[in-house]
């Protein structure tokens, strides 16, 4: 029994020390806290070293990861088809709003962008293992995201809509209380309707069974199905991919709720991130980013947010 | 930690293991059934086949003689395995889960979670039936023939052949190819988070997306330890059943 579990001890001593090694380049060795909060775990786990879970503002880059990036001559940009921000239109171009804005900010860096298609449930190991070098894909900006990636000012503003089969009786959320509503897992989105350690949950979303998606186009299917009631989803795709002449044409946007702001995330540490940030000023300035917006129908952040 | 632990080891007792024993529970008499289909000898056109009576098998095959072996239900049988076999798991859970949904069928699975754990059960069990049918049919027709024809000679129904002499038999020689699949389902069960039920790698999925990278690689321990008590199992079985050996 003690030889047993002295085993098992081991096998995950082992596991900590391969996945801190994933994350950061010192041996530091694992946090010893006892703490079961999640969200203790996750902050003591991903940034670089600190003693006994005080968590640092601001960690040491393990390295210039500009002249990384540079050496390769490339930025690996990872993403999700994700209408409009990156995806294929009609003539087989790859394009988007993140697409052409990330094209542009490359320019700027001298680097050639490179598109590498990611899992979205699994990008921050990829970012981690230098798989890719950043995130680009409308990526909703949070308090653990910002924790444990470097990420940009906000770029774009979204809001989370319901989304329901048309005919079904919505007045408020209080119409979902008891029903079933679908989410993607780590979306904001889902954070409406469960909520966090910070966030409190949509009082009458967190009434519904929640059914929790690896897509966010399989929240939609779930509502044309009818195995789900209702989608909390982003504005943007739910904008591009309900309504007329789209495979989900009976389904409607009832509702906006929380909004919230898109950026872009760097390996933690990376000096990339400051050079984006005085590039997307500028194509602020100069109206890039206004045209780009424009051209997508998505709506800039607030400029005050961007400062 | 002990909380991911204990939130992992739930997910996967509760979805995995539970997906894993309703499986099994239904597909093993099942994949009899579907055995005993394509076996099936049945020939509804048998009196055209005038020349194989009068003894000139040799002759040129004509439709006719095609239709006078013609066996429907073994065509129909393993036309079905072959749709089930020929396509990937993870598209039938999709098609039975939404499926009468999206076609708007008068029948549907209830919503949400209720209806998320009877689909997934009965996606594995018709796959794995088809899988299991394949194996029995080995096992039944590596049994010489000449033990039936002994039973007949005896007098005993064919009901009574089967369940007294070719079972035992049948049983003790699937245990090998049968273990091979059982542990392929419980890997196959990580399957069911395409419909949205919460087993281990999809919860721990949860805590990758949330920065927290070792719970997806932890999850390995579940399955190999599981597929350990599996394989210790199958090895008990096969020296219990060691009857019969010369």
């Amino acid at each position: 029994m003690k030889k047993t579990s002295r085993i098992i001890a081991l096998l995950l001593a082992l596991m900590m020390c391969l996945t801190l090694c994933a994350c950061n380049k010192d041996d530091t060795p694992p946090s010893t806290s006892t703490d079961v909060n999640i969200q203790d775990i996750v902050e003591s786990a991903a940034p670089e070293a600190e003693g006994e879970g005080e968590p640092e503002t601001d960690p040491e880059p393990a390295e210039d990861d500009l002249a990384y990036v540079t050496g390769n001559g490339k930025l690996i940009i990872g993403y999700t088809v994700y209408e409009p921000m990156n995806y294929t239109d009609e003539n087989g171009e790859f394009t988007g709003f993140d697409t052409e804005l990330a094209k542009a900010v490359c320019e700027k860096l001298g680097l050639e962008p490179e598109f590498v298609i990611i899992n979205w449930d699994t990008k921050e190991v990829a970012l981690a293992a230098k798989d890719i070098d950043c995130i680009w894909n409308g990526m909703t900006l949070n308090a653990d995201r910002e924790a444990n990636m470097a990420c940009t000012v906000p770029y774009v503003k979204n809001a989370q809509v319901v989304v329901v089969k048309e005919g079904f009786e919505y007045t408020d959320t209080a119409s979902l209380i008891g029903g079933v509503v679908c989410a993607e897992i780590g979306s904001a989105g889902e954070l409406l309707i469960k909520g966090d350690d910070e966030t409190e949950p949509d009082a009458n979303l967190a009434q519904a069974e929640y059914a929790g998606k690896s897509v966010q186009t399989d929240c939609l299917m779930e509502v044309k199905a009818n195995t789900a009631d209702a989608a909390v989803l982003d504005l943007t795709l739910a904008k591009s991919m309900t309504g007329e002449g789209t495979d989900y044409a009976d389904l409607v946007i009832v509702d906006y709720l929380a909004e919230e702001n898109y950026g872009v995330a760097f390996r933690q540490g990376s000096n990339i991130r400051d050079e984006v940030n005085s590039i997307f000023a500028e194509l602020l300035e100069d109206g890039t980013l206004q045209a780009l917006a424009d051209k997508y129908s998505l709506e800039l952040a607030d400029t005050e947010a961007a400062a | 930690m002990a909380a991911i632990f204990t939130r992992l080891t739930n997910a996967f007792i509760l979805n995995n293991i539970r997906l894993f024993a309703l499986t099994l529970l239904f597909s093993i008499p099942l994949g009899l059934i579907i055995a005993f289909g394509s076996m099936n000898k049945w020939k509804p056109f048998r009196f055209l086949d005038s020349k194989a009576a009068d003894g000139h098998r040799h002759g040129p095959k004509t439709i006719r003689a095609a239709l006078a072996s013609f066996r429907p239900i073994s065509a129909l049988v393993k036309l079905f395995v072959w749709i089930i076999r020929g396509t990937p798991l993870m598209l039938q859970i999709l098609i039975i889960y939404f499926g009468p949904g999206l076609l708007e069928l008068a029948f549907g699975w209830p919503k949400g979670n209720a209806g998320r754990m009877p689909a997934a059960v009965v996606t594995f069990s018709i796959n794995y039936a088809c899988y299991f049918s394949e194996i029995y049919r080995g096992g039944i027709q590596s049994i010489p023939k000449g033990q039936s024809e002994a039973g007949q000679v005896l007098g005993m129904t064919r009901s009574q052949i089967f369940f007294r002499v070719t079972l035992l038999q049948l049983v003790k020689r699937i245990v090998p190819p049968m273990g091979n699949e059982i542990i392929t389902l419980i890997k196959d069960t990580a399957l069911a988070n395409y419909i949205s039920i919460l087993e281990l790698i999809m919860t721990a999925k949860e805590y990758t997306s949330a920065g927290l990278i070792w719970p997806l690689f932890a999850t390995a321990f579940y399955f190999l330890a599981f597929v350990g008590i599996l394989t210790l199992l199958f090895g008990w079985v096969e020296k219990k059943l060691n009857f019969f050996r010369t």
